[in-house]
């Protein structure tokens, strides 16, 4: 193993092989896809990070440079060397800033398994590569075409000895050095400017115009001179009939050896483009905040005797989301959001009986006990790890069908890693600091260009539609270029998230505040020294090279349109990162985190006032919210007028016959007004209350489910006396009427027993029975986020799987003593020997403390290579150390196969 | 301590509450004032709502989105609303990005500064037929009969067009005020400078607070021929006797143009009523408009403006315009039409405030609740809908409560008011005092209210004739026995019959009897509130404390 450390890797699993364990940490990290379920061996494991579905998944999360980088590897040699991939980023001028950049995105690549192999030959690995290179089936988003090897392969050995002559190359006689030839010759920028200098100006323009891609162009049967020259010298070669293409060398000379128009290395900076000061930013978002108190509470209050129903397909119906906005008095996306918001918290729910409603679930009670910041800080959490997202709420799937608020298909993946980036480019701004939206949308762009539609192919597209204008056409990879008919998820979430943070009031005006800062588990940034002046770096502060990429776990598992797919099949790969320190935090973190915001926004909340002001016009205002006894009696007995920092409240005749309704008398009424009320109360305020208690209760209503009906008094008299009527409860309405709540047959039946012969009434009656209030749900739990792809590993786990897959490489790999006249044995086949054999190297490795490789089958019959190191032998058992599985186990020694020494070095 | 704990509460439905005891409420009034309309001043809590038309009123007013912001940021005692501020700042950015100018070759054009506003509009229906050629890819030309028009249109469409094509000088006509021994008051001048400093628009005062005054003094800024138009002859008369008692003017310089009378001089005084006149599908007497060069045309009782003269009104865009009323609520809710077609509100001032200098009489409002007797419960338990409201509007009690307190206060100058002629006629009969209503004739209604203003009858019954603009300076009890359902602007009429003020600086009293647990009562609700909502406490008292309090 020793010596293999010092050769250059042959493979993936070799290079993997090579890195210690600290960096396969890192991989399985980046790429948590490959520990699941957890690979045997780093054979297991090179292969598992080759597959298509892998790759694609690590391309997507590349930033835009790492990708260009990935790129331009695609297109140069396999495996290429340092100085070739630099020549193609950094173009023949060298640009700076990319030689600079380069190095980390070659580590970030190899980090994740993308490349392998020292700067003297660098590969892609096999997928990423078929992913990128451009091929006549998808081209590629260098816009750069097949090389001239590629595009000759089907070409006549004649022809092409008349291509090396026009070119003035000496001629040879086999096509293979006529072709390298021609490649040489192109890829010689002094011979090829000479080569140039001669062409005819129109045939340049014909160049330029293919040269930054679509590589591809129409030609007529009967091409006119300036192509022809250029044809006659392969610096177009034809393709298919009536196609031409440019050769990669050739454009790749016109573009002075870059491989993109644009490398950047650097990501777009996230400039503040205004400041407010940090109290404002910070009391906007606490008021913003108790809106959304608020608003959660008046939502839920709204269907606090039994909410909409559930439709069948589940979800809310549009009407019902329209009157739940009516209610909230906000618009319907709006609505969806706060709708969305109570449920990701798990304060309503559907209550799952037949008849299917929506209502506030028991936990809902209890946040209501809660003080007003770790109520909102519960919110803020739950919004934050959602993956469902309200912004898609009222568009359609991919089956045509509407989503709706509360229904399925509104998960979306990103959304939590996309919100979580967000905010964290908004904490890397000076305080009170807002930056434009469009440089952040930019900067997610950036970090993920595959997800989103205008990557680097748009500047190429554009450039394509010039070349259309000239006689040649285009082969359509416009389509496949052009920006993705539907709007980017990524940039759509980022605009919800900025939306729904400043509605949450995680940030105020659009800069994120202390508490929403705290909810992200950043220290909040260093006040100004001076109250005003804002921090003098307004940049974003994540280091450039580094893409503090939220190498996140939650990975963007979208449910991506097909044309999306496509597009992000044809690129490329990343550069990983370190973990910014900003990366979403674990459960126990994200905890400390929102009681640590919880804590900063309680002071900004307004304190709940015990008082109104009564005025004549027969409205009570409160100044600021009211502490809650209060809020919930003047709630009953007076209807809310205007919503906001204060309430208004209006008095009517309806109003306050609800609260005498509740039981209240107008004595009641009266002493709770004078206590609570700063102003003296109105005379018409008074008036009204004994106005309306004068007449309540005038005309009484009960419910009662039969009566007795005599017109002799006596008689009705004789049965109320009697005591065996008091199971009947009856009561006496009037002279000759008696009630009772027993049902009308029990009624008659107890009459009957005591002996009298009463006739029933045909039942017409009304029956009035009060249902019970406060519908709930039965115990709900709030909807787990639905990340894609499995979660990042834990530092524990990722150790347990990388001593694992060391264990079993160790097992799969090592050389083995072979033991005498035995058979050596095939890879992958279980040793065998005989159980004597067994017992006693067994029990000679106890003695030795040698490790031992056995082969094993378990309970259900499936077989497996270990390397154990045998402590105990006894009992028909042996009990080792497995390197395998890294812990003590016991093993029957019967259902082991075989044992073999491991080879001595 | 994240609070500035300041007078104003900006609540996420853009009414803002402001704390009238702060210490700053003054300061914040005026800052607010320019944008925000008053909705209601009951005693502790004024309520301003921020509506489109209002912010657009101060654009016109020359004030700017940040002026707006910066008054709400800096008086709020919470934070504001960042969503409100933004739709503030958009919705004031709607007004002035279209203008109307005069334009030498094409008379009247429509520019903008903001052409895809221009293409949005131009691609409206109703724009359409107002607009001429296509000046260049800015400006359109618009025919100037239509400036009225197109100017409603766009404010309907939510772009208001910002009017400079100015006013054509009419012909000149000297009037001076005769100021001898009184003089406007500073709040009158106030507002006539603001007319006249922003062209057209309307001045809101209360009734009682001399708005003819505010009239003459306009004319007396514009030296030109006047057009004044009024709600009815008695009120003509008045506007004319008024005119010649304060400015140079004289008898024969003024016209009236009226049913009766069809006079047009340099001042002309014509009715609604005339105007809106129709024979055979014709309006015959809108020739009124062209008869002269008028410089400046006169609407009062602007909330009252007939739908027809709105229609008028759009082509009279290059005069000048004031509208005069106590109150824009229209109860056609065409607060709009007013705003695009005589202009922004120029001035406004809270009754309560002119009533604390003195220049209008305190009232003391006291609804008196009457019972029906059984029979007539019964009565009205049964009578038909349409006939609710008159039957217990009517009720026999209502005499006698009517009857108490005209005795309390003897004495002084009373007027019963009511809707219902058979009541008035009954009651005119019981208390032994001359009833006036439609049909009693000018000459003779003239008559009663000298006799009335001179004190030789102490109680006058009269119908809703006497709602609007007859001066009655020495009534200082009126009592309402029945209304128009629960017009809120009658009710602003009527208490304004008391709120003049009184030689002797006696208090008024207004009271309202009303039939207890009836429509009447739900209906004097609806009025009271807006009483209240103007800063008027009002006091209920039941009939039997009133009458048992004469015994």
């Amino acid at each position: 193993m020793s010596t293999e450390d010092q050769r250059a890797p042959r493979s993936l699993a070799a290079a993997l092989r090579a890195r210690d364990d600290t960096s396969l940490a890192a991989l399985l990290r980046a790429r948590p896809d490959l520990i699941t379920p957890v690979p045997t061996d780093l054979t297991q494991l090179a292969t598992r990070a080759g597959t298509r579905a892998s790759v694609v998944r690590a391309l997507e999360r590349l930033d835009r440079f790492a990708l260009q980088t990935a790129e331009a590897l695609a297109v140069a040699g396999d495996p290429a060397t340092y100085a070739e991939l630099l020549g193609l980023m950094a173009g023949d001028a060298r640009d700076q800033a990319v030689a600079d950049a380069l190095p980390g995105a070659l580590t970030a690549l190899r980090e994740q398994a993308l490349i392998w192999g020292d700067e003297g030959s660098l590969r892609l690995v096999r997928t990423a590569r078929e992913l990128l290179a451009p091929s006549a089936q998808h081209p590629s988003p260098t816009g750069l075409g097949p090389s001239v090897r590629e595009a000759t392969a089907g070409m006549s050995p004649g022809r092409i000895q008349e291509l090396v002559a026009t070119a003035g190359l000496p001629s040879t006689h086999d096509s293979v050095s006529a072709v390298g030839a021609l490649t040489a010759l192109f890829t010689h920028r002094k011979k090829m400017a000479a080569l140039l200098a001669k062409a005819p100006a129109d045939s340049v323009d014909v160049l330029k115009r293919l040269m930054w891609g679509p590589p591809y162009g129409q030609v007529t049967a009967d091409p006119a001179a300036r192509l022809r020259w250029l044809l006659d010298r392969g610096l177009l070669l034809p393709t298919a009939p009536g196609t031409v293409v440019l050769p990669r060398e050739v454009a790749l000379h016109l573009r002075e050896g870059r491989a993109h128009r644009t490398a950047e290395p650097v990501p777009p900076s996230v400039e503040p483009v205004a400041t407010h000061r940090p109290q404002v930013v910070d009391a906007t978002a606490a008021g913003q905040a108790y809106t959304t108190l608020a608003t959660v509470e008046e939502l839920l209050k709204d269907w606090h005797e039994g909410g909409p129903s559930v439709l069948r397909a589940g979800g809310l119906s549009v009407r019902d989301l329209k009157r739940t906005a009516v209610a909230l008095d906000v618009s319907e996306p709006m609505a969806a959001f706060w709708v969305e918001l109570a449920y990701a918290a798990g304060l309503l729910a559907s209550d799952g009986e037949a008849d299917e409603r929506y209502a506030a679930t028991p936990e809902y009670d209890e946040w209501l006990e809660r003080p007003p910041a770790d109520r909102w800080a519960q919110l803020a959490q739950a919004w934050l790890a959602a993956t469902r997202t309200s912004g898609v709420v009222g568009g359609r799937d991919l089956k045509e069908r509407a989503l709706s608020a509360l229904g399925p298909g509104l998960d979306r993946s990103a959304a939590p890693e996309v919100r979580h980036r967000v905010l964290t480019l908004l904490a890397g701004l000076p305080e009170g600091a807002v930056p434009d939206r469009e440089a952040v949308l930019a900067r997610l762009r950036w970090e993920r260009p595959l997800r989103g539609p205008q990557g680097q192919q748009s500047p190429q597209g554009a450039q394509g539609q010039q070349g259309q204008q000239g006689q040649q056409g285009q082969q359509g990879q416009q389509a496949a270029q052009g920006p993705q008919g539907d709007d980017d998820l990524r940039a759509r979430l980022a605009r919800w998230t900025l939306t729904e943070a400043e509605l949450l009031g995680v940030t105020g005006r659009g800069a994120l505040s202390a508490h929403g800062r705290a909810l992200l588990g950043a220290r909040s940034a260093p006040r100004p020294p001076a109250t005003a002046s804002p921090t003098p770096t307004p940049t974003a502060q994540d280091d450039p090279t580094g893409r503090s990429g939220p190498a996140g776990p939650a990975g963007p598992g979208d449910k991506l349109p097909a044309p999306h797919r496509a597009a992000a099949a044809g690129s490329p790969a990343t550069p990983l990162s370190p973990l910014s320190p900003l990366s979403p935090l674990s459960p126990p973190e994200q905890a400390v985190a929102t009681a640590a915001a919880a804590r900063l926004l309680a002071p900004l909340l307004p304190e709940p006032l015990d008082h109104v002001l009564l005025q004549a016009d027969l409205t009570a205002v409160a100044p600021g919210p009211l502490r809650r006894p209060l809020a919930d009696v003047l709630s009953v007995l007076a209807d809310v007028e205007s919503k906001g920092g204060a309430t208004v409240y209006r008095f009517t005749p309806g109003s306050v016959r609800r609260a005498l309704d509740a039981g209240r008398s107008a004595s009641d009424l009266h002493a709770f007004l004078t206590e609570h009320s700063r102003t003296p109360v109105p005379q018409p305020l008074a008036y009204l209350i004994d106005d309306v208690a004068r007449r309540h209760g005038h005309l009484r209503v009960g419910a009662a489910s039969a009566y007795v009906r005599c017109d002799d008094d006596a008689l009705l008299n004789e049965i109320l006396a009697d005591k065996r009527a008091a199971a009947l409860r009856l009561r006496r309405l009037a002279p000759t009427v008696l009630a009772t709540l027993a049902d009308p047959a029990a009624l008659l039946e107890g009459l009957r027993a005591m002996g009298f012969a009463p006739a029933a009434e045909s039942a017409e009656g009304d029956v009035l029975i009060t249902r019970a209030h406060a519908h709930r749900t039965p115990p709900r739990t709030a909807p787990e986020p639905v990340p894609d792809g499995p979660p990042v590993p834990d530092t524990t786990l990722l150790t347990a799987a990388i001593r694992a897959i060391r264990a079993g490489d160790l097992a799969a790999t090592t050389p083995r003593k072979p033991t005498e006249d035995a058979a050596p044995l095939a890879p992958g086949e279980l040793p065998r020997t005989s159980s004597a054999e067994t017992l006693a190297t067994m029990q000679a490795a106890v003695l030795t403390g040698e490790a031992l490789w056995i082969g094993y089958v378990n309970a259900e019959g499936t077989a497996s290579q270990r390397v154990i190191a045998p402590v105990r032998v006894e009992g028909g058992f042996v009990t080792a150390y497995d390197h395998t599985a890294d812990e003590v186990r016991t093993y029957p020694l019967h259902r082991i196969t075989g044992v073999a020494e491991l080879a001595d070095d | 301590m994240a609070y500035v704990n300041g007078p104003l509460i900006v609540q996420s439905d853009k009414t803002l509450l402001l704390e009238v005891d702060h210490e700053q409420a003054d300061d914040c009034r005026r800052a607010i004032a320019p944008f925000a309309e008053l909705e209601r001043a009951p005693e502790h809590i004024h309520t301003y709502r921020l509506t489109p038309l209002g912010l657009w009123n101060a654009r016109a007013a020359g004030h700017d989105a940040e002026q707006v912001v910066d008054a709400l940021v800096q008086y709020s005692r919470y934070p504001v609303p960042h969503a409100l501020l933004v739709d503030i700042a958009e919705t004031m950015d709607r007004y002035g990005r279209l203008t109307l100018s005069k334009h030498p070759a094409h008379g009247l054009v429509l520019t903008t500064t903001d052409r895809p506003v221009l293409e949005e509009i131009l691609r409206s229906k109703r724009v359409a037929p107002l607009v001429g050629v296509r000046i260049d890819p800015d400006s359109v030309a618009v025919h100037p009969s239509e400036r009225g028009q197109i100017k409603q249109t766009l404010l309907k469409l939510g772009w208001p067009a910002e009017d400079l094509a100015g006013y054509v000088d009419g012909e000149a006509h000297p009037i001076e005020l005769a100021e001898d021994g009184w003089a406007l008051r500073p709040y009158q001048k106030q507002a006539v400078e603001n007319f006249w400093h922003g062209g057209s628009g309307v001045v809101v005062l209360p009734c009682g607070a001399g708005k003819t005054l505010v009239g003459a003094g306009a004319m007396a800024q514009a030296k030109s021929t006047t057009l004044i138009l009024v709600t009815n002859t008695v009120s003509a008369r008045q506007w004319k006797h008024e005119l010649v008692k304060r400015t140079s003017l004289t008898e024969e310089e003024i016209g009236e143009y009226s049913g009766t009378r069809k006079e047009i001089r340099p001042v002309t005084i014509a009715t609604y009523q005339v105007l809106t006149t129709r024979r055979k599908g014709v309006y015959p007497h809108l020739e009124l408009f062209d008869s002269r060069d008028w410089g400046l045309i006169l609407y009062d009782e602007v909330h009252l403006l007939p739908a027809p003269v709105f229609k008028f009104t759009a082509d009279l865009q290059a005069r000048r315009r004031l509208g005069l009323t106590a109150t824009l609520v229209r109860e056609d809710g065409r607060e709009s039409d007013v705003f695009s077609l005589i202009g922004p509100k120029r001035f406004d001032a809270p009754w309560k405030e002119i009533e604390a200098q003195g220049y209008i009489a305190p009232a003391d409002c006291v609804e008196v609740r009457v019972n029906l007797t059984d029979s007539e419960r019964l009565a009205y338990a049964t009578a038909e809908a349409e006939e609710k409201y008159r039957f217990c509007a009517t009720t026999a009690t209502k005499r006698k409560v009517t009857e108490a307190l005209v005795r309390r206060f003897a004495g002084q100058q009373i007027l019963v008011i009511g809707q219902y002629i058979d009541q008035l006629d009954e009651l005119g009969e019981h208390l032994n005092a001359p009833v006036i209503k439609g049909e009693t004739s000018n000459a003779q209604r003239e008559k009663l209210f000298d006799a009335f203003r001179e004190g030789e009858i102490s109680v006058l019954v009269v119908s809703k004739v006497a709602n609007f603009s007859i001066d009655l300076p020495e009534a200082t009890v009126a009592i309402q026995v029945s209304g128009t359902f629960g017009s809120r602007q009658e009710e602003a009429q009527r208490l304004g019959r008391v709120l003049r003020p009184k030689a002797d600086g006696h208090q008024a009293h207004f009271y309202s009897v009303v039939a207890r647990d009836t429509l009447d009562q739900d209906f004097a609700a609806h009025r009271q509130r807006f009483l209240a909502e103007q800063g008027y406490a009002y006091r209920i008292m039941d009939a039997d404390e009133l009458l048992a309090g004469e015994a």
